[in-house]
């Protein structure tokens, strides 16, 4: 078992014959990529780390990014401290100079005297200031701004080979990789501008494929971290809620948005204070929101899981009490008694959509569990009759409705078969 | 489906030499760019070769020495594996060692020539999370349920799953279910069919499929399979052949199997083969790899296609393979 990197995806098959001309061109390719693979693993195997291997490094990962071994190299690079003369390497090709100097508004590459005790001082409460304290915290600046810069230039370094591999593990993990080195190098308010940067990045890749769910868990990642006391951060539901939002009015068949907002909601209400009406408010707009939603598309599954999980919210309180919170089992089943009425009325504008007929089945049969009674006589046809629906409408999952026709004994009724 | 390959009509006939003959050809294209590109891949590659190999009653098509010769050339002395020699331990490709090595039987080499099971388990067992019982893929911290997985698979082959906190690592699972009875990479995140399969395997190898939400996972699971008789591997998102694997294989351990067209699904996998040069690959007229062929012929199996070796749903190795290591 193993993740899918480095497998063919989506790439038309050929007929797999190259000319000549192709295979001389493959032999040179490979001459010079093993050339660089053994320059790297010589430096490696005398144990050294140091700044020249980054170069070489950098090469090989532009060529293949999947080399996980290569990211680990540079891992050790620059938990060894050999950083600085590989830095400049990188930095000075990158238009990312540039942008470093706006940022921390001087060149990293050239000496700087601090502005300010509190500007350099990692923790400057009751330091008598001295000449020996400051000559150390002018060092552990001039460390801070190396490592800043190493951090700073590794993460231009993956972007682009992000965009073109959004997919890679390895580069989304040592990205994460630099970033801790982040938290463990730097004073809190620079590790947290930098981590603020990452909000960007995962908007940016999740702007190119609204699904990616590396980028769906690198954002939760980012924010988890943002909000944490490390970073001196604190909430962000309601921005992150926001977020989902503009997701799901850009596409609404975006799941991977419904589901975020869904994780969401629990933690919004407790954080708002919501008392049991504003909780319930909250449940009708997103029933509401849902509602449109499936009026328009419904077809889309994506839809239906989020009406699911708003409706598994009625039936099973004790688990997912966060909008339903104070509702009486009353309450709870005229709720959901809409939900049926309304879903019956999508049966006027479409007869042949099958997840109609399964939400219809699936909600009635929750109807009699929260009421704690069998289906009635009216209901029980109706069963009948979505089932033969659903097998008539679905027949790939013909066993699923043969199981829950034999489950429920709904077989002697027959249907519309 | 007819239990005889001769009755099927030519769209439906594996094309069983063409595979082997695939399969055995993959280490011989050292002339080609792609070789070198994914050599990080080489050890897990063996494992998928070899499996298809098995899979299609073929396993002698690869040498046996040359085998353990190999797999033993990549371990480290921190008893985990690298993907080929010179490439760091990880915990994907030491898992993959594992199996080869289960499957042509020789545990008892790395014994007496590589650095022996206690040592690999070791490793494996170092990479666990203390505080919330998943597993990190390495040294570096990547954590995934995908490692977790590897981790019970490997483990139990070798005997060791008690090196572990088991009961840790079931709670991080539980941790990443979801209301749709699925299950995400950590805790918070989408379901996902290939998370799914890693999860319910973890929880199958644990006896602690209680946890599992069959109806509303079986469920998610059957409606995987879209028009074309292909499985996706989340809502509205595309047909691939790997899940013809991750999602079968789920409904298979929670017993659902029949909840979806098994018939349009052998019919699709067998539209992404190259009849001619062999392989299966995610689509029709795509590229094949090695990946998509495994992952193809160990659905076939599942799906009791005629003249495959029966899979184990919960390992992806034969299933006479794992009744031999597991004692079953």
């Amino acid at each position: 078992m193993a993740d899918q990197g480095g497998s063919q995806h989506g790439i038309a098959r050929t007929s797999r014959v190259r000319t000549e001309e192709q295979k001389k061109r493959d032999l040179e390719r490979i001459k010079k990529y093993r050339e660089l693979e053994d320059q790297v693993r010589s430096h490696v195997s005398r144990g050294d780390y140091s700044p020249s291997v980054f170069q070489l490094t950098s090469k090989l990962l532009r060529l293949n990014p999947e080399y996980y071994t290569i990211w680990n190299t540079i891992g050790w690079v620059i938990m060894l401290d050999g950083v600085l003369e590989y830095f400049s390497y990188r930095h000075y090709n990158t238009i990312f100079h540039q942008l470093l100097v706006i940022v921390v508004g001087h060149d990293p590459a050239r000496p700087r005297v601090p502005d300010s005790w509190e500007e350099c001082a990692p923790d400057a409460s009751g330091v008598r200031k001295d000449n020996n304290i400051e000559a150390a915290t002018a060092a552990a600046a001039a460390a801070e701004q190396q490592d800043l810069s190493t951090i700073k230039t590794e993460l231009n370094f993956t972007i682009p080979l992000l965009l073109e591999s959004p997919k890679c593990y390895w580069i989304w993990s040592y990205r994460l990789w630099i970033l801790q080195q982040a938290i463990q190098r730097l004073r809190s308010p620079l590790a947290r501008q930098i981590w603020e940067e990452e909000l960007g990045l995962a908007s940016k890749m999740l702007g190119k494929d609204r699904r990616n769910f590396h980028a769906w868990g690198y954002r939760r990642h980012v924010v988890a971290q943002l909000e944490s006391a490390t970073l001196q951060g604190s909430s962000m539901v309601e921005a992150e809620f926001a977020y989902t939002e503009r997701m799901i009015n850009t596409d609404l068949s975006n799941f991977s948005a419904w589901h975020s907002r869904s994780k969401l909601i629990p933690r919004l209400l407790e954080e708002r204070g919501a008392d049991d009406a504003a909780r319930r408010a909250f449940l009708d707009e997103e029933l509401n929101k849902i509602r449109e939603a499936l009026n328009v598309g419904p077809e889309d599954q994506s839809l239906w899981y989020y009406h699911q999980f708003l409706v598994l919210n009625l039936v099973y309180p004790d688990k997912h009490p966060a909008m339903t919170r104070g509702l009486t089992t009353q309450d709870r089943v005229a709720y959901l008694r809409r939900e049926v009425d309304e879903i019956k009325d999508l049966l006027e504008d479409y007869t042949d959509v099958k997840l109609i007929y399964e939400g219809l089945f699936e909600y009635t049969l929750y109807l009699c569990q929260l009421e704690g009674r069998q289906p009635d006589t009216g209901e029980r046809a109706d069963l009948v009759a979505w089932l033969g629906k659903l097998k008539r409408l679905d027949p790939m999952r013909n066993g699923r409705w043969a199981d829950l026709e034999r489950e429920l004994g709904l077989k002697e009724g027959g249907g519309e078969e | 489906m007819p239990q005889n390959f001769d009755q099927l009509p030519e769209e439906l006939q594996l094309a069983t030499s063409a595979h082997v003959k695939y399969v055995q050809s993959l280490d011989t294209r050292k002339d080609e760019y792609d070789y070198w590109l994914t050599e990080h891949l080489r050890l897990n590659g063996l494992y998928w070769g070899l499996t298809s190999l098995h899979l299609l009653g073929r396993p002698d098509a690869l040498p046996r020495a040359e085998t353990i010769d190999f797999v033993l050339s990549c371990q480290h002395d921190s008893g985990g594996f690298g993907a080929a020699p010179g490439h760091d331990a990880h915990m994907l490709s030491t898992v993959s060692a594992v199996q080869i090595l289960a499957m042509v039987d020789a545990f008892d080499e790395l014994e007496t020539r590589g650095k022996g099971k206690a040592q690999v388990g070791k490793y494996i067992a170092s990479l666990q999370n203390p505080q919330t019982g998943t597993f990190a893929g390495d040294e570096w911290g990547e954590e995934d349920t995908r490692f977790l997985y590897g981790a019970f698979n490997a483990l139990s082959l070798l005997g060791l799953l008690h090196l572990v906190d088991v009961e840790k690592a079931i709670n991080h699972i539980a941790a990443c279910a979801n209301f749709d009875g699925g299950y995400g990479v950590s805790p918070g995140a989408e379901s996902h069919a290939g998370q799914i399969f890693t999860c319910v395997a973890a929880l199958t190898i644990a006896g602690r499929q209680d946890l599992v939400d069959k109806g509303r996972l079986g469920r998610w699971l059957s409606e995987r399979q879209i028009a074309g008789g292909g499985l996706n591997g989340r809502p509205e998102k595309k047909e691939d052949v790997c899940y013809s694997w991750w999602v079968l294989s789920s409904l298979e351990m929670i017993g659902k199997t029949h909840w979806i067209d098994k018939d349009q699904l052998i019919a699709f996998i067998l539209r992404c083969q190259d009849p001619e040069r062999g392989g299966i690959s995610d689509r029709p007229g795509d590229m094949v790899d090695v990946w998509h062929t495994v992952f193809g012929l160990a659905g076939l199996s599942l799906l009791q296609y005629p003249g495959l070796q029966p899979v184990d749903e919960v390992y992806c190795m034969p299933k006479s393979t794992t009744a031999r290591v597991l004692g079953r």
